[in-house]
Protein backbone atom coordinates (compact mmCIF):
# COMPACT_ATOMS: atom_id res chain seq x y z
CA UNK A 1 0.00 0.00 0.00
CA UNK A 2 2.86 2.25 1.11
CA UNK A 3 4.60 1.67 -2.76
CA UNK A 4 1.18 2.32 -4.47
CA UNK A 5 0.88 5.54 -2.45
CA UNK A 6 4.60 6.52 -3.00
CA UNK A 7 4.23 5.65 -6.86
CA UNK A 8 1.21 7.82 -7.10
CA UNK A 9 2.62 10.48 -5.65
CA UNK A 10 5.95 10.24 -7.74
CA UNK A 11 3.68 9.76 -10.90
CA UNK A 12 1.58 13.66 -9.74
CA UNK A 13 4.75 15.48 -9.68
CA UNK A 14 5.94 14.08 -12.71
CA UNK A 15 2.56 15.02 -14.42
CA UNK A 16 3.11 18.42 -12.42
CA UNK A 17 6.45 19.03 -13.74
CA UNK A 18 5.34 17.73 -17.27
CA UNK A 19 1.93 20.55 -17.22
CA UNK A 20 4.15 23.25 -16.09
CA UNK A 21 6.90 22.55 -18.77
CA UNK A 22 4.19 22.08 -21.54
CA UNK A 23 2.87 25.48 -20.18
CA UNK A 24 5.97 27.39 -20.78
CA UNK A 25 6.22 26.01 -23.87
CA UNK A 26 3.11 26.85 -25.00
CA UNK A 27 3.21 30.41 -23.33
CA UNK A 28 6.72 30.86 -25.53
CA UNK A 29 4.59 29.62 -28.52
CA UNK A 30 2.26 32.00 -28.10
CA UNK A 31 4.70 34.83 -27.73
CA UNK A 32 5.60 33.88 -30.99
CA UNK A 33 2.59 33.54 -32.88
CA UNK A 34 1.44 37.03 -31.59
CA UNK A 35 4.07 37.96 -33.86
CA UNK A 36 3.77 36.33 -36.78
CA UNK A 37 0.80 37.36 -39.09
CA UNK A 38 0.92 34.38 -40.88
CA UNK A 39 -0.32 32.34 -38.47
CA UNK A 40 -3.01 34.28 -37.58
CA UNK A 41 -5.64 32.58 -39.89
CA UNK A 42 -5.54 29.53 -37.06
CA UNK A 43 -5.97 31.98 -34.53
CA UNK A 44 -9.41 33.10 -36.41
CA UNK A 45 -10.36 29.45 -37.07
CA UNK A 46 -10.63 28.48 -33.59
CA UNK A 47 -11.89 32.12 -32.15
CA UNK A 48 -14.67 30.81 -34.67
CA UNK A 49 -15.14 27.09 -33.10
CA UNK A 50 -14.25 27.85 -29.66
CA UNK A 51 -15.65 31.74 -29.11
CA UNK A 52 -18.66 31.73 -31.45
CA UNK A 53 -20.07 28.76 -31.30
CA UNK A 54 -20.13 28.89 -28.07
CA UNK A 55 -22.14 31.97 -27.38
CA UNK A 56 -25.87 30.38 -27.34
CA UNK A 57 -25.09 28.01 -24.76
CA UNK A 58 -23.13 30.34 -22.57
CA UNK A 59 -25.77 32.49 -22.89
CA UNK A 60 -29.08 30.07 -22.40
CA UNK A 61 -26.82 29.41 -19.28
CA UNK A 62 -26.39 32.60 -18.10
CA UNK A 63 -30.33 33.38 -18.30
CA UNK A 64 -31.06 29.85 -16.63
CA UNK A 65 -29.16 31.12 -13.67
CA UNK A 66 -30.50 34.83 -13.32
CA UNK A 67 -33.70 33.33 -13.66
CA UNK A 68 -34.10 30.16 -11.16
CA UNK A 69 -32.10 32.74 -8.64
CA UNK A 70 -35.17 35.30 -8.98
CA UNK A 71 -37.26 32.28 -8.39
CA UNK A 72 -35.40 31.20 -5.31
CA UNK A 73 -34.47 34.42 -3.42
CA UNK A 74 -37.93 36.04 -3.65
CA UNK A 75 -39.51 34.13 -1.22
CA UNK A 76 -36.68 35.01 1.42
CA UNK A 77 -36.68 38.37 0.51
CA UNK A 78 -40.87 38.69 0.30
CA UNK A 79 -41.31 37.28 3.66
CA UNK A 80 -38.90 40.25 4.98
CA UNK A 81 -40.48 43.06 3.04
CA UNK A 82 -36.77 43.22 1.09
CA UNK A 83 -38.55 41.98 -2.39
CA UNK A 84 -37.41 45.03 -4.19
CA UNK A 85 -33.82 44.13 -3.02
CA UNK A 86 -33.88 41.06 -5.28
CA UNK A 87 -32.31 42.86 -8.16
CA UNK A 88 -28.95 43.33 -6.50
CA UNK A 89 -29.08 39.92 -4.97
CA UNK A 90 -29.18 39.02 -8.70
CA UNK A 91 -26.71 41.05 -10.63
CA UNK A 92 -24.34 40.45 -7.71
CA UNK A 93 -24.64 37.11 -7.53
CA UNK A 94 -24.19 36.69 -11.78
CA UNK A 95 -21.44 39.47 -12.39
CA UNK A 96 -19.28 38.70 -9.59
CA UNK A 97 -19.24 34.59 -9.18
CA UNK A 98 -22.34 32.08 -11.01
CA UNK A 99 -21.72 34.14 -14.93
CA UNK A 100 -17.99 33.52 -14.64
CA UNK A 101 -17.78 30.37 -12.96
CA UNK A 102 -21.12 28.48 -14.66
CA UNK A 103 -19.95 30.01 -18.28
CA UNK A 104 -16.34 28.74 -17.68
CA UNK A 105 -17.70 25.26 -16.77
CA UNK A 106 -19.64 25.18 -19.77
CA UNK A 107 -16.87 26.10 -21.72
CA UNK A 108 -14.95 22.82 -20.20
CA UNK A 109 -17.59 20.70 -21.38
CA UNK A 110 -18.01 21.94 -24.74
CA UNK A 111 -14.94 23.52 -25.42
CA UNK A 112 -12.46 21.31 -23.37
CA UNK A 113 -14.13 18.20 -24.19
CA UNK A 114 -13.53 18.82 -28.02
CA UNK A 115 -10.10 19.83 -27.85
CA UNK A 116 -9.00 16.90 -25.99
CA UNK A 117 -10.88 14.55 -28.12
CA UNK A 118 -9.52 16.20 -31.13
CA UNK A 119 -5.95 16.35 -30.16
CA UNK A 120 -6.25 13.06 -28.43
CA UNK A 121 -7.42 11.35 -32.11
CA UNK A 122 -4.43 13.34 -33.78
CA UNK A 123 -1.85 11.96 -31.26
CA UNK A 124 -3.42 8.65 -31.59
CA UNK A 125 -2.89 8.36 -35.11
CA UNK A 126 0.51 10.01 -34.98
CA UNK A 127 -1.13 13.55 -36.67
CA UNK A 128 0.64 15.27 -34.12
CA UNK A 129 4.22 13.29 -34.67
CA UNK A 130 3.53 13.90 -38.42
CA UNK A 131 3.44 17.85 -38.04
CA UNK A 132 6.36 17.20 -35.92
CA UNK A 133 8.33 15.36 -38.67
CA UNK A 134 7.97 18.50 -41.20
CA UNK A 135 10.02 21.04 -38.58
CA UNK A 136 6.74 22.41 -37.31
CA UNK A 137 6.68 22.73 -33.52
CA UNK A 138 3.21 21.22 -33.15
CA UNK A 139 2.69 23.10 -29.73
CA UNK A 140 3.09 26.46 -32.14
CA UNK A 141 0.63 24.72 -34.25
CA UNK A 142 -1.53 23.39 -32.72
CA UNK A 143 -1.78 24.58 -28.94
CA UNK A 144 -0.69 28.26 -29.08
CA UNK A 145 -3.92 28.86 -31.20
CA UNK A 146 -6.34 26.82 -29.39
CA UNK A 147 -5.20 28.55 -26.06
CA UNK A 148 -5.03 31.98 -27.36
CA UNK A 149 -8.64 31.94 -28.51
CA UNK A 150 -10.06 30.18 -25.27
CA UNK A 151 -8.01 32.68 -23.33
CA UNK A 152 -9.15 35.81 -25.75
CA UNK A 153 -12.72 35.13 -25.60
CA UNK A 154 -13.76 34.31 -22.26
CA UNK A 155 -14.03 37.14 -20.71
CA UNK A 156 -16.37 38.49 -23.41
CA UNK A 157 -18.12 34.79 -23.03
CA UNK A 158 -18.44 35.68 -19.50
CA UNK A 159 -20.27 39.31 -20.48
CA UNK A 160 -22.73 37.51 -22.66
CA UNK A 161 -23.31 35.26 -19.76
CA UNK A 162 -23.57 38.22 -17.65
CA UNK A 163 -25.99 40.10 -19.64
CA UNK A 164 -28.67 37.10 -19.99
CA UNK A 165 -28.11 36.58 -16.16
CA UNK A 166 -28.90 40.29 -15.35
CA UNK A 167 -31.93 40.14 -18.59
CA UNK A 168 -33.37 37.02 -16.89
CA UNK A 169 -33.15 37.66 -13.18
CA UNK A 170 -35.18 41.03 -14.88
CA UNK A 171 -37.54 39.50 -16.48
CA UNK A 172 -38.70 37.09 -13.77
CA UNK A 173 -38.87 39.72 -11.15
CA UNK A 174 -40.66 42.52 -12.71
CA UNK A 175 -42.52 40.76 -15.51
CA UNK A 176 -43.04 37.53 -13.50
CA UNK A 177 -43.32 38.60 -10.05
CA UNK A 178 -44.34 42.22 -10.72
CA UNK A 179 -41.44 43.88 -8.57
CA UNK A 180 -41.34 47.80 -9.21
CA UNK A 181 -38.71 47.98 -12.18
CA UNK A 182 -37.48 51.11 -11.25
CA UNK A 183 -36.35 49.77 -7.11
CA UNK A 184 -35.08 47.02 -9.08
CA UNK A 185 -32.64 48.90 -10.97
CA UNK A 186 -31.75 51.84 -8.51
CA UNK A 187 -30.41 48.71 -5.53
CA UNK A 188 -28.99 46.82 -8.11
CA UNK A 189 -26.70 50.08 -9.34
CA UNK A 190 -26.11 50.96 -5.65
CA UNK A 191 -25.40 47.17 -4.76
CA UNK A 192 -23.52 46.32 -8.01
CA UNK A 193 -19.78 48.18 -8.48
CA UNK A 194 -17.38 48.36 -11.68
CA UNK A 195 -15.09 46.84 -9.72
CA UNK A 196 -17.77 43.19 -9.16
CA UNK A 197 -18.06 43.55 -13.05
CA UNK A 198 -14.78 43.95 -14.00
CA UNK A 199 -13.15 41.17 -11.43
CA UNK A 200 -15.90 38.88 -13.19
CA UNK A 201 -14.72 39.71 -16.65
CA UNK A 202 -11.30 39.11 -14.99
CA UNK A 203 -11.40 35.42 -14.01
CA UNK A 204 -12.35 34.73 -17.70
CA UNK A 205 -8.62 35.07 -19.02
CA UNK A 206 -7.76 32.77 -16.15
CA UNK A 207 -10.51 30.77 -16.46
CA UNK A 208 -10.05 30.17 -20.50
CA UNK A 209 -5.97 29.69 -20.08
CA UNK A 210 -6.37 26.94 -18.05
CA UNK A 211 -9.79 24.83 -19.66
CA UNK A 212 -7.66 25.45 -22.89
CA UNK A 213 -4.29 23.90 -21.42
CA UNK A 214 -5.26 21.19 -19.37
CA UNK A 215 -7.57 20.09 -22.39
CA UNK A 216 -4.72 20.11 -24.53
CA UNK A 217 -2.17 18.79 -22.26
CA UNK A 218 -4.34 15.93 -22.16
CA UNK A 219 -4.86 15.31 -25.39
CA UNK A 220 -1.45 15.90 -26.54
CA UNK A 221 -0.68 13.00 -23.90
CA UNK A 222 -3.75 10.73 -24.24
CA UNK A 223 -2.86 6.62 -23.90
CA UNK A 224 -3.31 4.81 -27.11
CA UNK A 225 -6.69 3.77 -28.77
CA UNK A 226 -10.10 4.60 -27.84
CA UNK A 227 -10.37 4.36 -24.86
CA UNK A 228 -7.47 6.04 -24.25
CA UNK A 229 -9.33 9.12 -25.79
CA UNK A 230 -12.08 8.82 -23.39
CA UNK A 231 -9.95 8.68 -20.60
CA UNK A 232 -8.47 11.74 -21.39
CA UNK A 233 -11.84 13.91 -22.23
CA UNK A 234 -12.55 12.44 -18.73
CA UNK A 235 -9.21 13.75 -17.01
CA UNK A 236 -9.56 16.83 -18.91
CA UNK A 237 -12.81 17.47 -18.33
CA UNK A 238 -12.79 16.96 -14.33
CA UNK A 239 -9.15 18.36 -13.97
CA UNK A 240 -10.88 21.99 -15.90
CA UNK A 241 -13.76 21.91 -13.42
CA UNK A 242 -11.61 21.43 -10.34
CA UNK A 243 -9.28 24.21 -11.60
CA UNK A 244 -11.93 26.39 -12.22
CA UNK A 245 -13.54 26.15 -8.82
CA UNK A 246 -9.58 26.61 -7.71
CA UNK A 247 -8.79 29.53 -9.28
CA UNK A 248 -12.51 31.39 -8.10
CA UNK A 249 -11.47 30.55 -5.08
CA UNK A 250 -7.94 32.00 -5.49
CA UNK A 251 -9.66 35.03 -6.67
CA UNK A 252 -11.76 35.78 -3.77
CA UNK A 253 -9.51 35.65 -1.41
CA UNK A 254 -6.71 37.78 -3.08
CA UNK A 255 -9.58 40.29 -5.20
CA UNK A 256 -11.07 40.58 -1.42
CA UNK A 257 -7.55 41.66 -0.15
CA UNK A 258 -6.90 44.00 -3.17
CA UNK A 259 -10.30 45.54 -2.56
CA UNK A 260 -9.76 45.95 1.50
CA UNK A 261 -6.12 47.52 0.27
CA UNK A 262 -7.81 50.48 -1.81
CA UNK A 263 -10.88 50.64 -0.08
CA UNK A 264 -10.07 53.87 1.45
CA UNK A 265 -8.61 55.68 -1.39
CA UNK A 266 -11.30 54.38 -3.63
CA UNK A 267 -12.91 57.61 -4.28
CA UNK A 268 -9.24 58.77 -5.51
CA UNK A 269 -9.23 56.28 -8.28
CA UNK B 1 26.84 -11.57 -35.16
CA UNK B 2 30.06 -9.23 -34.41
CA UNK B 3 29.24 -5.85 -33.33
CA UNK B 4 31.13 -3.10 -35.80
CA UNK B 5 32.55 0.09 -34.77
CA UNK B 6 30.60 2.88 -36.79
CA UNK B 7 32.08 6.68 -36.78
CA UNK B 8 29.71 9.87 -37.39
CA UNK B 9 31.23 9.91 -41.26
CA UNK B 10 30.68 6.13 -42.28
CA UNK B 11 27.37 7.36 -43.77
CA UNK B 12 24.86 9.72 -44.37
CA UNK B 13 23.01 8.92 -40.98
CA UNK B 14 24.60 6.87 -38.16
CA UNK B 15 23.34 5.23 -35.08
CA UNK B 16 26.12 4.87 -32.91
CA UNK B 17 25.55 2.48 -29.40
CA UNK B 18 22.13 3.34 -29.69
CA UNK B 19 19.82 1.90 -26.78
CA UNK B 20 16.61 2.68 -25.68
CA UNK B 21 14.48 1.61 -22.88
CA UNK B 22 10.83 2.54 -21.95
CA UNK B 23 10.60 2.18 -18.25
CA UNK B 24 12.74 -1.37 -18.01
CA UNK B 25 12.10 -2.23 -21.23
CA UNK B 26 14.95 -2.06 -23.66
CA UNK B 27 13.26 -1.76 -26.79
CA UNK B 28 16.82 -0.91 -28.97
CA UNK B 29 20.10 -2.39 -27.33
CA UNK B 30 23.32 -0.71 -28.10
CA UNK B 31 22.50 -0.94 -32.40
CA UNK B 32 25.02 0.88 -34.13
CA UNK B 33 24.44 1.52 -37.96
CA UNK B 34 25.38 3.50 -40.66
CA UNK B 35 23.12 4.42 -43.72
CA UNK B 36 24.74 4.91 -47.34
CA UNK B 37 24.14 8.06 -49.06
CA UNK B 38 21.05 7.20 -52.28
CA UNK B 39 20.52 3.40 -51.32
CA UNK B 40 17.65 1.80 -50.16
CA UNK B 41 18.22 0.48 -46.76
CA UNK B 42 15.27 -2.13 -45.68
CA UNK B 43 14.91 -2.98 -42.03
CA UNK B 44 13.15 -6.22 -41.03
CA UNK B 45 11.94 -8.18 -37.77
CA UNK B 46 8.94 -9.43 -35.93
CA UNK B 47 6.36 -7.28 -34.71
CA UNK B 48 7.78 -5.70 -31.62
CA UNK B 49 11.36 -6.10 -32.24
CA UNK B 50 12.16 -1.88 -31.98
CA UNK B 51 12.20 -1.14 -36.19
CA UNK B 52 9.77 1.66 -36.00
CA UNK B 53 11.45 3.25 -32.73
CA UNK B 54 15.00 3.03 -34.44
CA UNK B 55 13.04 4.74 -37.22
CA UNK B 56 12.18 7.64 -35.36
CA UNK B 57 15.03 8.10 -33.75
CA UNK B 58 16.37 8.82 -36.77
CA UNK B 59 14.32 12.11 -36.93
CA UNK B 60 14.50 12.68 -33.64
CA UNK B 61 11.15 12.00 -32.48
CA UNK B 62 12.59 9.79 -29.96
CA UNK B 63 15.53 10.83 -28.10
CA UNK B 64 17.75 7.79 -26.85
CA UNK B 65 18.17 6.42 -23.64
CA UNK B 66 21.98 6.33 -24.56
CA UNK B 67 24.09 6.19 -27.82
CA UNK B 68 23.70 8.87 -30.92
CA UNK B 69 22.24 9.90 -34.37
CA UNK B 70 24.26 11.54 -36.34
CA UNK B 71 23.00 12.93 -39.95
CA UNK B 72 25.91 14.10 -42.42
CA UNK B 73 28.35 13.98 -39.91
CA UNK B 74 26.37 16.48 -36.85
CA UNK B 75 25.03 14.87 -33.51
CA UNK B 76 21.49 15.42 -33.92
CA UNK B 77 20.13 13.60 -31.16
CA UNK B 78 20.83 16.09 -28.65
CA UNK B 79 19.94 19.30 -30.23
CA UNK B 80 16.97 21.45 -29.10
CA UNK B 81 12.94 21.27 -30.71
CA UNK B 82 14.06 24.64 -32.11
CA UNK B 83 17.09 23.75 -34.18
CA UNK B 84 15.16 20.33 -35.66
CA UNK B 85 13.36 21.82 -37.84
CA UNK B 86 15.74 22.80 -40.53
CA UNK B 87 16.99 18.78 -40.21
CA UNK B 88 13.76 17.49 -40.38
CA UNK B 89 12.75 19.82 -43.40
CA UNK B 90 15.61 17.47 -45.69
CA UNK B 91 13.59 14.30 -44.24
CA UNK B 92 9.92 12.68 -45.75
CA UNK B 93 8.44 10.49 -43.62
CA UNK B 94 5.73 7.87 -44.40
CA UNK B 95 3.55 6.51 -41.43
CA UNK B 96 2.11 3.42 -41.35
CA UNK B 97 -1.47 4.74 -41.44
CA UNK B 98 -0.40 7.97 -43.31
CA UNK B 99 -1.40 10.41 -40.89
CA UNK B 100 -2.77 12.60 -42.98
CA UNK B 101 -4.42 15.71 -41.17
CA UNK B 102 -8.13 14.53 -41.86
CA UNK B 103 -9.18 18.27 -41.38
CA UNK B 104 -7.35 19.48 -44.13
CA UNK B 105 -7.83 18.29 -48.19
CA UNK B 106 -5.48 16.10 -49.95
CA UNK B 107 -4.08 19.45 -51.54
CA UNK B 108 -3.93 21.51 -48.10
CA UNK B 109 -2.11 18.18 -46.67
CA UNK B 110 0.87 18.68 -49.44
CA UNK B 111 1.07 21.96 -49.19
CA UNK B 112 1.37 21.98 -45.54
CA UNK B 113 5.05 21.73 -45.11
CA UNK B 114 5.44 23.94 -47.65
CA UNK B 115 3.65 26.88 -45.83
CA UNK B 116 4.60 26.11 -42.86
CA UNK B 117 8.89 26.64 -43.81
CA UNK B 118 8.06 29.31 -47.00
CA UNK B 119 6.43 32.92 -47.49
CA UNK B 120 3.96 31.48 -50.58
CA UNK B 121 3.18 34.39 -52.87
CA UNK B 122 2.85 31.87 -56.16
CA UNK B 123 -0.56 30.12 -55.55
CA UNK B 124 -0.34 29.07 -59.02
CA UNK B 125 3.39 27.45 -58.32
CA UNK B 126 2.16 26.17 -55.61
CA UNK B 127 -0.78 24.10 -57.55
CA UNK B 128 1.40 22.83 -60.14
CA UNK B 129 3.78 21.87 -57.25
CA UNK B 130 0.54 19.71 -55.81
CA UNK B 131 -0.31 18.47 -58.87
CA UNK B 132 3.05 17.09 -60.02
CA UNK B 133 3.74 15.53 -56.70
CA UNK B 134 0.34 13.86 -56.93
CA UNK B 135 1.20 12.49 -60.25
CA UNK B 136 4.33 10.57 -59.25
CA UNK B 137 2.04 8.95 -56.43
CA UNK B 138 -0.78 8.25 -59.35
CA UNK B 139 -3.00 10.63 -57.34
CA UNK B 140 -3.63 13.69 -59.54
CA UNK B 141 -6.96 14.49 -59.50
CA UNK B 142 -7.48 13.86 -55.96
CA UNK B 143 -6.51 17.89 -54.42
CA UNK B 144 -10.20 18.02 -53.10
CA UNK B 145 -10.80 15.11 -51.43
CA UNK B 146 -10.16 14.25 -48.17
CA UNK B 147 -8.64 11.76 -46.09
CA UNK B 148 -11.48 9.95 -44.98
CA UNK B 149 -12.67 9.35 -48.52
CA UNK B 150 -9.57 7.67 -49.50
CA UNK B 151 -8.66 3.96 -48.98
CA UNK B 152 -5.65 2.97 -47.75
CA UNK B 153 -3.55 2.48 -50.20
CA UNK B 154 -4.60 6.20 -51.19
CA UNK B 155 -3.70 7.53 -48.02
CA UNK B 156 -0.24 5.83 -48.32
CA UNK B 157 0.47 7.51 -51.31
CA UNK B 158 -0.72 10.55 -50.37
CA UNK B 159 1.35 10.49 -47.33
CA UNK B 160 4.36 9.67 -50.01
CA UNK B 161 3.30 13.03 -51.70
CA UNK B 162 3.67 15.09 -48.53
CA UNK B 163 6.49 13.65 -47.53
CA UNK B 164 8.33 14.32 -50.66
CA UNK B 165 6.55 17.86 -50.90
CA UNK B 166 10.05 19.68 -49.32
CA UNK B 167 12.16 17.43 -51.92
CA UNK B 168 14.26 15.56 -49.11
CA UNK B 169 17.30 14.10 -49.30
CA UNK B 170 15.78 11.19 -47.42
CA UNK B 171 12.42 9.08 -46.99
CA UNK B 172 11.66 6.83 -44.16
CA UNK B 173 8.68 4.43 -45.03
CA UNK B 174 7.15 2.83 -41.80
CA UNK B 175 5.47 -0.48 -42.91
CA UNK B 176 4.51 1.11 -46.55
CA UNK B 177 2.90 -2.25 -47.40
CA UNK B 178 1.33 -3.21 -44.51
CA UNK B 179 -2.34 -3.65 -44.63
CA UNK B 180 -2.68 -3.25 -48.37
CA UNK B 181 -4.01 -5.92 -50.84
CA UNK B 182 -1.12 -7.73 -53.15
CA UNK B 183 -1.33 -5.31 -56.29
CA UNK B 184 -1.37 -2.35 -54.28
CA UNK B 185 1.65 -3.41 -51.96
CA UNK B 186 3.10 -3.83 -55.34
CA UNK B 187 2.08 -0.20 -56.08
CA UNK B 188 3.80 0.92 -53.52
CA UNK B 189 6.96 -1.09 -53.97
CA UNK B 190 7.53 0.66 -57.43
CA UNK B 191 6.97 3.92 -56.50
CA UNK B 192 9.50 4.00 -53.41
CA UNK B 193 11.84 2.25 -56.62
CA UNK B 194 10.49 5.10 -58.77
CA UNK B 195 11.29 7.44 -56.15
CA UNK B 196 14.98 6.27 -55.39
CA UNK B 197 15.47 6.63 -59.06
CA UNK B 198 14.19 9.67 -60.09
CA UNK B 199 15.05 11.74 -57.10
CA UNK B 200 17.73 10.07 -56.30
CA UNK B 201 16.89 9.70 -52.75
CA UNK B 202 18.04 8.04 -49.80
CA UNK B 203 15.59 5.50 -48.44
CA UNK B 204 14.81 3.80 -45.48
CA UNK B 205 12.37 1.43 -45.15
CA UNK B 206 10.99 -0.47 -42.27
CA UNK B 207 8.52 -3.69 -42.92
CA UNK B 208 8.02 -7.40 -42.03
CA UNK B 209 6.78 -7.92 -45.71
CA UNK B 210 9.86 -9.99 -47.53
CA UNK B 211 8.15 -9.47 -51.53
CA UNK B 212 8.45 -6.47 -51.05
CA UNK B 213 11.87 -6.30 -48.70
CA UNK B 214 13.75 -8.18 -51.70
CA UNK B 215 12.14 -5.86 -54.31
CA UNK B 216 13.40 -2.56 -53.23
CA UNK B 217 16.38 -3.37 -51.22
CA UNK B 218 19.86 -2.50 -51.57
CA UNK B 219 20.59 -3.63 -48.42
CA UNK B 220 18.31 -5.45 -45.57
CA UNK B 221 19.31 -5.32 -42.04
CA UNK B 222 16.88 -7.70 -39.16
CA UNK B 223 16.13 -6.75 -36.13
CA UNK B 224 15.45 -9.12 -33.08
CA UNK B 225 14.72 -8.05 -29.63
CA UNK B 226 16.50 -4.56 -30.11
CA UNK B 227 19.85 -6.14 -31.78
CA UNK B 228 20.44 -6.63 -35.30
CA UNK B 229 21.06 -10.08 -36.20
CA UNK B 230 21.44 -9.84 -39.74
CA UNK B 231 22.76 -7.34 -42.26
CA UNK B 232 23.72 -7.84 -46.47
CA UNK B 233 22.06 -7.32 -49.22
CA UNK B 234 19.08 -9.92 -50.23
CA UNK B 235 21.13 -12.68 -51.49
CA UNK B 236 22.73 -12.72 -48.27
CA UNK B 237 19.94 -12.10 -46.19
CA UNK B 238 18.18 -15.20 -47.96
CA UNK B 239 21.16 -17.81 -47.36
CA UNK B 240 22.02 -16.36 -43.34
CA UNK B 241 22.81 -19.01 -41.35
CA UNK B 242 21.04 -18.07 -38.26
CA UNK B 243 17.29 -19.49 -37.46
CA UNK B 244 15.62 -16.90 -36.32
CA UNK B 245 16.47 -15.26 -39.76
CA UNK B 246 15.80 -18.42 -42.14
CA UNK B 247 12.23 -18.68 -39.67
CA UNK B 248 11.23 -14.91 -40.47
CA UNK B 249 12.21 -14.73 -44.14
CA UNK B 250 9.92 -18.25 -44.97
CA UNK B 251 7.07 -17.49 -42.48
CA UNK B 252 7.88 -20.50 -40.51
CA UNK B 253 6.87 -20.88 -37.04
CA UNK B 254 10.09 -21.49 -34.42
CA UNK B 255 10.27 -24.55 -32.17
CA UNK B 256 9.97 -22.10 -28.93
CA UNK B 257 6.33 -21.01 -30.17
CA UNK B 258 5.26 -24.08 -30.62
CA UNK B 259 6.04 -25.32 -28.07
CA UNK B 260 4.07 -22.14 -25.46
CA UNK B 261 0.91 -23.57 -28.29
CA UNK B 262 1.60 -27.11 -27.01
CA UNK B 263 1.77 -25.22 -23.37
CA UNK B 264 -1.94 -24.37 -23.79
CA UNK B 265 -3.70 -27.65 -23.59
CA UNK B 266 -4.46 -29.97 -25.31
CA UNK B 267 -7.13 -29.77 -28.36
CA UNK B 268 -9.80 -31.23 -26.31
CA UNK B 269 -9.29 -29.59 -23.84
CA UNK B 270 -9.39 -26.09 -25.79
CA UNK B 271 -12.51 -27.11 -27.07
CA UNK B 272 -15.20 -24.88 -24.79
CA UNK B 273 -18.43 -24.64 -25.47
CA UNK B 274 -20.46 -21.74 -24.34
CA UNK B 275 -22.41 -23.76 -22.16
CA UNK B 276 -19.72 -24.32 -20.09
CA UNK B 277 -19.36 -21.23 -18.91
CA UNK B 278 -23.72 -21.71 -17.46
Amino acid sequence: MIETLGQKTIDSVVNLGNFSRFTAKTYGAMAQTLFKPRTYPLIWAQMYTIGVQSVPVVMATGAFVGMILAIQAYGQLASMGLEERLGVLINIAVVKELGPVLAAVMLAGRVGGALTAELGTMNVTEQIAAVQSMGTNPIRYLVAPRVLACLLLTPFLIIYADLLGILGGYVISVVQLKINAGAYWNYSAIGVEMWDICTGILKGFFFGGAIALISCYKGFNCREGAQGVGEACTEAFVGCFISILALNYIFAVVLDAVYKTFWPVRSLL
Amino acid sequence: MPRKIVQPEDGLIVAQNLTKQFGDRVILDNISLAVEKGKTTVIIGPSGCGKTVFMKHLIVLERPTEGSVYFKGKRIDDKEERHLAHIRTQFGFCFQMGALFDSLTVYENIIFPVEQHYKVTDYKALADMVKQKLAMVGMDGFQNYYPASLSGGQKKRVSLARAIALNPEVILYDEPTTGLDPITSDVINELVIKLKRELAVTSIVVTHDMNSAYKIADRIIMFHQGRIIADGNADEIRNHPHDVVQQFIHGRVGEAELAALRLGGTKFETQFLPEDFE
